[in-house]
């Protein structure tokens, strides 16, 4: 176990052992991860930094219950183990993996992935519909609780605006509000400063932190830049898929 | 709850979907009009048998057979029968004033029985109407004239009875009852009603003077073949008769060409009436070689009459039999065939056998007589419905097509509806009801578009003849005068069942693509 990933004191929120993972293309396995460790602990601001290519996504994709670790080719088992508040990740079936994103996790990502035929309020409200959908939650509680935290995250004057009449800052306004819309535990974020410039991506670090003190959130966040990693309460250092330093 | 909005805002914010409900539609409106019309075509086929002729015929071609009163007498007692007539149906010539001469269906009927197999009364056409027919706004209709009434009244009258009474002595002479398409001197006019035409008739100095003759003011003259019992003929028997009113069954062939005359008139032209049969070879009898004069009982020289030696009772060719509510064309011909037997057995050797009658198919249900028309048209239908049903499952293929590249445009939605913790069921119902809405949006569409069409089909039909000179429907060739408009509620579900069936069938396999598709691949994808 890397002492660079797990040197909090105490029992993780999400712990990650041993973490592979393979991608192919085409006839040829690209190893992406060997064997990474890390734990984060509740309401804690890790940063993962790493140049591109270094599986600093594709750590975020496992941890987020996105993707899957490797399995053996001699046992099957996983080759890693993801624990989330004493939950094995890893081992989920696919619906408690889907129902893990929905109630665990929020994701924001480099270019924002809003739908553009939706306008920003049901852009937001589509998480609370799809975590809720199966028990039919009101739509009208849903899109007052989208409209709530919109208003949290300055966008009041936006609710029935399209993703495509918005600044790139706002999109990410949008992202957050709908990462957050569920109120999961923890917020995975993906080069969330990667497409803004330097002013917009620090009030969106801003109000992640500030986000961060209201609820308690913790934050998983994925990034290249020192700068961004800065913000965090600790970096941890990928290198050719393996965690390498804090 | 979130696929009912992604598939409304895909739905409303995209070309390709709305196309794609297009050629739904599009194939719903093309099945849904053919089956209309080849189904009504189908449909008014068959019921023209019940409604102008009968359920079934039992028929002796050419010499007819006797006795037949008392097989209408027995066929009548019974439950599954509501009607039956006697009738000869022959062929013959019709002359006219103006020297045209036209081959024609006769048919010799009984007024009054004739009504309780047939829709006669219904048929007449020249009777005094309140309500003009559809599309005459203008009440152009001469049976709507009140100065018309009087006539009008009188040649229905005519007409029922088959019989004109001279006005002078008031005895009742026959007349005929023509189509109203056989004299060519009424005319149709697009709103559906019938003028007198105007035609030239020859003047005495060689000219040509125009005038509307009203049809049944006109007299015709018939001329038939009679045959005697063994199928010869004799010598061409010819009448001239009056005419009494034409009538209309919307069924082209007979509206162009029969004629109804009285049946006793056509039995005596035909020689079929009652008739006393004499020994061969007495004085006056056919082919005696003695001289017809013999010494009358004063010893003066008399006519020496034929030795009588009994009566060949009047004939007829068929007896039409109309079912009784609930009893079907099969269910009848097999009770008439029972009676018939009976009826055989106590007029043995005078008719003939149950046996010949049921070998040579003599007793049968309209749709067999014409078998082979109906057999065409039905298997006419089932060939273009299922070719359009054909094109229908192409129109899938399009909308797999519009919905693989959809899907393909979608990826990263897909990806990001993963990332919030959609299942890829949820995935692949978002896409399966998108390809619902799209089969219900464009069935509907396509239905109702059907709906309009087939229900106006005959006035878009005399638009396009009027403007474009196009005549799609020639009732030369279909048969009846007006083309069916009429959708079946049953081939209306079928048909917008099937389009949205189709419809998702061509969304499903672009589902399941979208279901199995890597979420982060799917949010990576460019």
């Amino acid at each position: 176990m890397s002492d660079a990933a797990t040197n909090s004191a105490g029992k993780a929120m999400l712990s990650a052992r041993g973490l592979h993972k393979t991608y192919r293309l085409g006839r040829v396995d690209v190893p992406v991860l060997h064997g990474v460790d890390l734990d984060i602990q509740r309401g804690e601001w890790v940063a993962i930094l790493g140049a591109s290519g270094s599986g600093k996504s594709t750590l975020m994709h496992l941890l987020g219950g996105l993707d899957r670790v490797d399995r053996s080719a001699e046992d099957g088992k996983p080759r890693g183990v993801i624990e989330f508040e004493g939950r094995a990740v890893h081992a989920l079936s696919s619906r408690a993996l889907d129902a893990y994103r929905s109630e665990a996790v929020g994701f924001i990502f480099q270019f924002y992935h809003l739908l553009p035929e939706l306008d920003v309020t049901e852009n937001v409200a589509l998480a609370g519909m799809v975590r809720r959908g199966a028990r039919s939650a009101g739509r009208a509680d849903l899109m007052a609780r989208a409209q709530a935290i919109l208003e949290r995250v300055g966008l009041k004057h936006r609710l029935r605006h399209r993703s495509a009449e918005l600044s790139g800052g706002e999109r990410q306004r949008v992202a957050i509000a709908r990462a957050l819309v569920n109120r999961p535990p923890m917020l995975l974020a993906d080069e969330p400063t990667g497409n803004l410039d330097q002013a917009t991506g620090d009030r969106i670090l801003d109000l992640i932190a500030e986000i961060r003190a209201e609820t308690g959130l913790t934050v998983l966040m994925v990034t290249h830049d020192a700068r961004v990693a800065s913000r965090a309460d600790r970096a941890v250092r990928m290198v050719d898929g393996r965690v390498v330093a804090v | 709850m979130y696929a009912s909005l992604l598939t409304r805002r895909y739905l409303t914010s995209k070309v390709m979907p709305l196309l794609a409900a297009g050629a739904v539609a599009l194939c719903t409106l093309m099945v849904l009009i053919t089956w209309s019309v080849m189904g009504g075509f189908l449909r008014t086929l068959l019921d023209s048998g019940r409604t102008f002729v009968g359920d079934v015929r039992v028929q002796w071609p050419t010499t007819g057979f006797a006795y037949y009163e008392d097989l209408v007498g027995r066929l009548r007692k019974e439950p599954t029968v509501a009607g039956a007539t006697a009738m000869i149906e022959t062929f013959g010539l019709l002359g006219f004033d103006d020297g045209r001469m036209d081959g024609v269906n006769i048919r010799g009927i009984d007024p009054a029985t004739y009504a309780s197999v047939a829709d006669y009364e219904a048929a007449l056409w020249w009777k005094p109407i309140q309500t003009p027919v559809r599309k005459d706004r203008k009440r152009e209709d001469l049976r709507l004239t009140p100065e018309w009434r009087t006539v009008l009244e009188r040649v229905y009258e005519d007409g029922l009875r088959l019989a004109e009474m001279d006005p002078e002595t008031g005895v009742l002479k026959p007349a005929v009852v023509m189509g109203i398409e056989v004299s060519g001197l009424s005319e149709r006019r697009v709103e559906g009603f019938y003028t007198p035409r105007e035609m030239g008739q020859p003047t005495e100095k060689g000219g040509v003077r125009m005038s509307r003759q009203f049809a049944p003011a006109t007299s015709v003259n018939i001329s038939v073949l009679p045959l005697d019992t063994k199928g010869r003929s004799i010598e061409v028997s010819a009448r001239r008769m009056p005419v009494a009113n034409e009538f209309r069954s919307g069924i082209f062939e007979i509206d162009r060409r029969t004629i109804f005359l009285p049946l006793g008139a056509l039995q005596r032209m035909l020689k079929m009436d009652e008739a006393v049969r004499v020994e061969p070879g007495s004085a006056g009898a056919t082919g005696a070689e003695d001289l017809p004069f013999g010494a009358g009982a004063d010893g003066r020289e008399a006519f020496a009459e034929p030795r009588v030696v009994g009566v060949d009772p009047a004939r007829v060719t068929s007896v039409w039999v109309r079912a009784a509510d609930g009893v079907t064309a099969q269910q009848l011909r097999d009770a008439v065939e029972a009676v018939y037997a009976g009826f055989a057995r106590d007029h043995a050797g005078d008719v003939p056998s149950a046996e010949l009658m049921r070998l040579n198919k003599l007793i049968a249900t309209w749709e067999e007589t014409n078998a082979v028309l109906v057999g065409a048209v039905k298997k006419e239908t089932v060939l273009v419905i299922g070719l359009l049903f054909v094109i229908s499952f192409v129109a899938s293929m399009l909308i797999l097509a519009i919905f693989w590249s959809m899907v393909a445009e979608k990826t990263k939605d897909i990806g990001i509806l993963r990332a919030l913790g959609a299942s890829r069921a949820d995935v692949a119902w978002v896409w399966l009801r998108y390809g619902l809405m799209i089969g219900v949006v464009g069935s509907v569409a396509g239905g109702l578009g059907a709906l309009a069409v087939v229900r106006n089909i005959n006035e878009i039909h005399e638009w396009l003849g009027a403007s474009l000179g196009v005549q799609v429907w020639d009732p030369k060739v279909y048969y009846f005068t007006q083309i069916p408009n009429k959708v079946d509620p049953l081939h209306a579900v079928i048909v917008l069942g099937a389009g949205v069936g189709f419809s998702v069938l061509g969304a499903l396999v672009p589902a399941v693509r979208a279901a199995r598709m890597d979420p982060v691949r799917a949010l990576r994808f460019e």
